[in-house]
């Protein structure tokens, strides 16, 4: 039976491996660092400002029916975020995954772990890119092809829907493939075609919401995704001088050995970490709570 | 004698384990009644309007410099939008359709104070609502810190509530 609203936002670890990746990257975005909110009538505090208990049963009633009527389209932003982060590997890992304290020794687990071939590195970044789109859309009711809007709004993403961009940007992007990874990124998918998209897991995950019926169209979707998000991410990136250097010293601090092996770190966070669900849970469950909010 | 402690305690562990596995943890039962009776059920009403037609009526020709507007939602029975202030989020905006809450209508039964007509209630300590045409809530919710009460009012009085009250 799928988990319900509440029991999701309760269950979001307050430490581990996860948040203390995403908290490496706080340096990122120094003036709006991230706060990993947990527990549903903490978040339900948070967002709405109040503390008076009647009002917060209100919210929190009104939230678990918004997301329990599946037309609204918040459980199929949830479903994104979660299936984009589903990795069969990831089981092996999950004690790992639980892991706060003190240092990981990376190099350890590096006989468990393959690198992934480059073309699946851009079909990841790719896909977990229009994943944020689709869900962006999802959440906010706008039209599901619609990259202007979407880039539009990035400028106004903030908590942890930012932190999100940052991780894909420096883990995704900037660790595997360099400070100019959407370019790169898109010219080897214009290289390797269908064919990388077909390798990629996350996109398996979640294809059916990409729009598209073959897979050829769904990768041109993809691409021009990309493409509509080379400006943002340039100026991004280059607003705070970000470099492979400076994303792998800071998560050196408890990832023992990681700057020594840069082509297995991709793949072990791939494993042993899962920010784009848990961020991404977070941002349904502020998207609900600011709805609810305003409507009871 | 030795029969019925058999019998006994083999019905009382299964009792027990069932009755272990139903209980959620204490978090869970407050929301477990909303959980429940919202299951498999629509949560807005098909004649709600759509969200795209309330943002008209929202006061985004107000907002000009050091004020910005960003719409953040737009769905069937409500629109929302942030107000930001020096590039800083101070409060949302929200115009939402009651007919898929009717419960919102209860804020607005003993309002004493109007605005242009309309009963105007707040809510918790952050929130100021209007109703329009006893139907369409109007709603300034201040980030803590954010804009006081006459702050509230002021933008609430900026939102073309005329025009919305005309909505079909």
């Amino acid at each position: 039976m799928s988990k319900t609203i509440f029991q999701l936002v309760d269950q979001l670890p307050a430490k581990n491996l996860t948040t203390r990746v995403l908290h490496a990257l706080d340096w990122v975005v120094p003036g709006d660092p991230w706060k990993n909110l947990v527990g549903f009538e903490n978040t339900i505090k948070a967002i709405s400002g109040e503390d008076d208990q009647k009002l917060i049963q209100k919210i929190g009633e009104r939230a678990i029916a918004l997301y329990n009527d599946k037309s609204q389209g918040y459980q199929r932003a949830l479903w994104l975020y979660q299936k984009v982060d589903t990795l069969q590997g990831m089981a092996g890992f999950a004690v790992l995954m639980s892991k706060i304290g003190d240092q990981v020794n990376f190099l350890s687990f590096l006989k468990h772990i393959t690198p992934k071939p480059e073309t699946t590195q851009c079909a990841d970044l790719g896909v977990k890119l229009i994943v944020e789109l689709l869900a962006f859309t999802t959440l906010n009711g706008i039209p599901g092809d619609s990259f202007a809007d979407f880039v539009k709004s990035l400028s106004d993403y903030h908590d942890e829907a930012l932190m999100r961009m940052v991780a894909i940007i420096c883990l995704d992007g900037i660790l595997p493939l360099g400070p100019d990874f959407l370019s790169k990124g898109l010219s080897l998918l214009s290289k390797s075609g269908s064919g990388a998209l077909e390798k990629s897991e996350r996109f398996k995950n979640v294809q059916e919401y990409i729009p598209g019926g073959a897979v050829a169209e769904k990768l041109s979707f993809l691409q021009k995704g990309m493409g509509a998000l080379q400006d943002w991410v340039h100026t991004f990136v280059a607003a705070r001088s970000l470099n492979t250097e400076k994303v792998v010293g800071n998560l050196q601090g408890f990832l023992q050995g990681v700057g020594s092996k840069l082509d297995y770190v991709t793949a072990f966070l791939d494993v042993a970490t899962n920010y784009v669900e848990h961020t991404g849970t977070q941002t349904v469950a502020r998207s609900l709570i600011t709805r609810a909010v305003s409507e009871i | 004698m030795a029969q019925s402690r058999i019998r006994s305690h083999s019905t009382t562990y299964p009792l027990l384990i069932l009755l272990i596995a139903g209980c959620g943890s204490p978090a869970d039962s407050r929301w477990q009644d909303a959980q429940t009776a919202s299951r498999n059920k629509s949560a807005v009403s098909r004649e709600a309007h759509d969200g795209k037609d309330f943002n008209k009526f929202f006061p985004k020709d107000k907002a000009k410099e050091p004020w910005d507007f960003v719409f953040k939602q737009e769905k069937k029975g409500a629109a929302i939008a942030d107000l930001k202030k020096d590039g800083k989020h101070v409060a949302t905006l929200s115009i939402t359709d009651t007919i898929s809450e009717p419960e919102a209508l209860e804020k607005f039964k003993d309002s004493t104070k109007k605005l242009v007509g309309c009963p105007m209630a707040e809510e918790g300590k952050l929130g100021t609502a209007v109703l329009v045409a006893d139907r369409y809530q109007v709603k300034i919710r201040s980030t803590p810190n954010g804009l006081s009460q006459e702050e509230r009012e002021e933008w609430l009085s900026q939102f073309d509530l005329i025009g919305l009250s005309k909505l079909d």
